[in-house]
């Protein structure tokens, strides 16, 4: 092989979509050396479905749970839950890259910044459709019951996806500017607990208080929990969903994904300005 | 590419970094112009803060200047900045590897980010894994390997796609004296190839007096002189006396060194409880012994006395005023 091996090789600028396939192939690469991670991040939303299903399990005697009782409402919420936690450590990849000098090298090669941030992104997002898929699987032998099919799995993915888009991004962008671990897992702390109850996430929402719909009406977490639980229960097939409201959520997620993602790239600019 | 007698050229690169709303900004760059032969060694001297990380970091793309043109490799590094990123490599302070990836891993990544097709970057991995003697560490991750393995791998990283500009950001920091020595090595080598321009950032004056074939010191963001080394050296007509001292007292020292004849450029360091006396004459030796008296006269403790030729070291102590990475003096040239 070394003796083919050309002493100067023929440099083409490679495609964004080749750019953006390599990072991700680094990322997922470093990502299996270090397995123990996402395997430890899977063990969260087993504990949350058991914990939070028994202590709230009287709730399913409300008929406002359903046939499924309390664990049939609350698997939707555990899967954006895993999602929302898992994004809001994404951008500790940013941080490690930076102390270590892969950076630098990253941003003196010929690569496009928008390439960086997705092959980044698109590793978080593949880990976050196995977990995703994990917890469907844990609800699904926990009792609950998915009668919107395979479509409606899919719509819950798509949710999910779009959430961890944008905490994934918003964590990065956090990161990048920040540059400090300790600022990343303090920022994260505080806003993964109120997003999560300040939702639909536990409860729904005739059962919060006045000001706490007021303000889950406008978390992203709603949206995305609402339009994976109308998917997995069916009510978005069976028109028994409010689907416009539905679909106003899918595009607000979708409009915060593509801000998030923006704000990525701008800080991963900042950043080389910075130098 | 544009073929130049010179593979760098930078003209009056100024860089100001604003460090609050309410404080003046800091000037890293202030008016650096320098010129780099193609195919040559070029080594970037000074202390930590001087402006060389600063330097490399425009030249690499990596910061903008605040104003001045660069020119690497025939293109602008702010106007055509992804030309200068296909033709140059960059070896980083610290490592500048992925620590999780094999070192086949990284060295193909390195070649695909550059743009080499898939056949080429396995191809050119295998010939640097030979090159650089990194067979028997094939597979293991970067992260795992010594200090001067991991340091080999990231220059042989920085050449997989065989750029004509290769910036060495003090690339053996760190390492024990053995690797060190390897390092030398792998540079030299990478020096007798006439197409690769060398640019060597370092702090350590003996390094880029065995490898540069042209040095530039840098102090405060600015150039203080260019030369080869052995021009510069030879500028410094005669020797080098230094002399440690203990616990000295630098007006009592300073008298004592002004009472010996043809003893000039005396630099009496303190730094804490000791310090040293570092000074120039046309005959070393034939000073050394009134030098000696003088001090003992004078009651200062000294250790150590020696004399010798025209090192990087002297040339830094005339044209700054202070020993390279040592106290700055108490007094400045003085006889």
């Amino acid at each position: 092989m070394t003796a083919l091996a050309p002493a100067s090789p023929r440099i083409v600028r490679a495609s964004w979509a080749s750019q953006t396939g390599q990072v991700f192939r680094r990322w997922i690469i470093g990502t299996w050396r270090q397995v123990w991670g996402p395997a430890m991040s899977l063990l969260q939303p087993v504990i949350w479905i058991v914990l939070f299903g028994q202590v709230y399990s009287a709730l399913g005697t409300l008929p406002v749970f359903g046939d499924d009782g309390y664990i049939g409402y609350l698997v939707p919420g555990i899967l954006m839950m895993t999602v929302l936690y898992s994004g809001a450590w994404a951008g500790t990849g940013y941080i490690d890259d930076i102390g270590s000098g892969v950076m630098d090298q990253l941003l003196s090669a010929p690569l496009s910044r928008s390439a960086i941030v997705t092959g980044q992104l698109l590793q978080q997002l593949v880990i976050n459709v196995l977990q995703s898929a994990v917890v469907l699987g844990i609800g699904a032998l926990a009792g609950a019951s998915y009668p919107g099919g395979v479509g409606g799995i899919l719509l819950a993915l798509v949710a999910a996806t779009l959430l961890a888009t944008v905490f994934c991004c918003a964590s990065s962008a956090v990161a990048l500017t920040t540059r400090n671990q300790v600022a990343l897992i303090g920022l994260s702390q505080l806003i993964v607990l109120p997003a999560t109850f300040l939702s639909t996430t536990m409860m729904p929402a005739t059962l919060l208080p006045d000001w706490v719909q007021a303000v889950a009406r406008w978390n992203p977490m709603t949206w995305a929990v609402e339009l994976g639980r109308a998917g997995l229960d069916g009510t978005l097939f069976d028109g028994s969903a409010d689907a416009g409201r539905l679909l106003l959520e899918g595009a607000g997620l979708v409009l915060l994904a593509a801000l998030a993602f923006a704000w990525t790239v701008r800080s991963i600019r900042a950043y080389q300005r910075s130098l | 590419m544009p073929t130049s007698p010179h593979a760098i050229e930078a003209e009056a690169l100024v860089k100001r970094y604003r460090t609050g709303r309410r404080t003046p900004p800091v000037e890293a760059l202030r008016g650096l112009s320098f010129e780099v032969a193609t195919g040559s060694v070029f080594g970037l001297l000074g202390p930590n803060g001087a402006g060389k990380s600063t330097t490399t970091k425009i030249l690499t793309t990596l910061a903008l200047p605040t104003s001045g043109t660069a020119r690497v490799a025939g293109a602008d590094v702010v106007r055509d900045a992804a030309a200068v990123r296909t033709r140059i490599g960059y070896v980083s302070q610290g490592t500048s590897t992925d620590p999780l990836l094999t070192v086949r891993e990284n060295l193909e990544l390195a070649a695909r980010l550059r743009g080499v097709g898939r056949a080429d970057a396995a191809g050119r991995a295998g010939r640097l894994i030979d090159e650089f003697a990194l067979a028997e560490h094939v597979e293991r991750p970067a992260g795992k390997l010594s200090g001067g393995t991991r340091r080999r791998l990231d220059v042989a990283a920085a050449l997989v796609h065989a750029p004509s500009v290769l910036f060495l950001d003090e690339p053996t920091t760190g390492l024990d004296p053995e690797s060190r020595a390897a390092m030398w090595g792998e540079i030299r080598r990478l020096a007798g190839q006439e197409s690769l321009t060398v640019v060597l950032t370092t702090h350590y004056l003996e390094e880029a007096d065995r490898l540069a074939d042209r040095v530039m010191i840098v102090d405060h963001g600015a150039k203080v002189v260019e030369g080869t080394p052995q021009a510069l050296k030879a500028d410094l007509a005669g020797d080098g006396v230094r002399v440690e001292l203990f616990e000295p007292d630098a007006d009592r020292v300073r008298r004592a060194a002004a009472s010996v004849p043809l003893l000039r450029d005396v630099v009496v360091e303190v730094s804490g409880p000791t310090g040293s006396l570092n000074a120039r004459a046309a005959d070393g030796s034939a000073v050394l012994a009134p030098l000696i008296q003088a001090l003992d006269a004078a009651g200062v403790a000294f250790g150590a006395a020696s004399v010798s030729g025209p090192t990087l070291d002297d040339v830094y102590l005339h044209h700054v005023g202070h020993s390279f990475g040592g106290a700055h003096p108490t007094e400045g040239a003085a006889a």
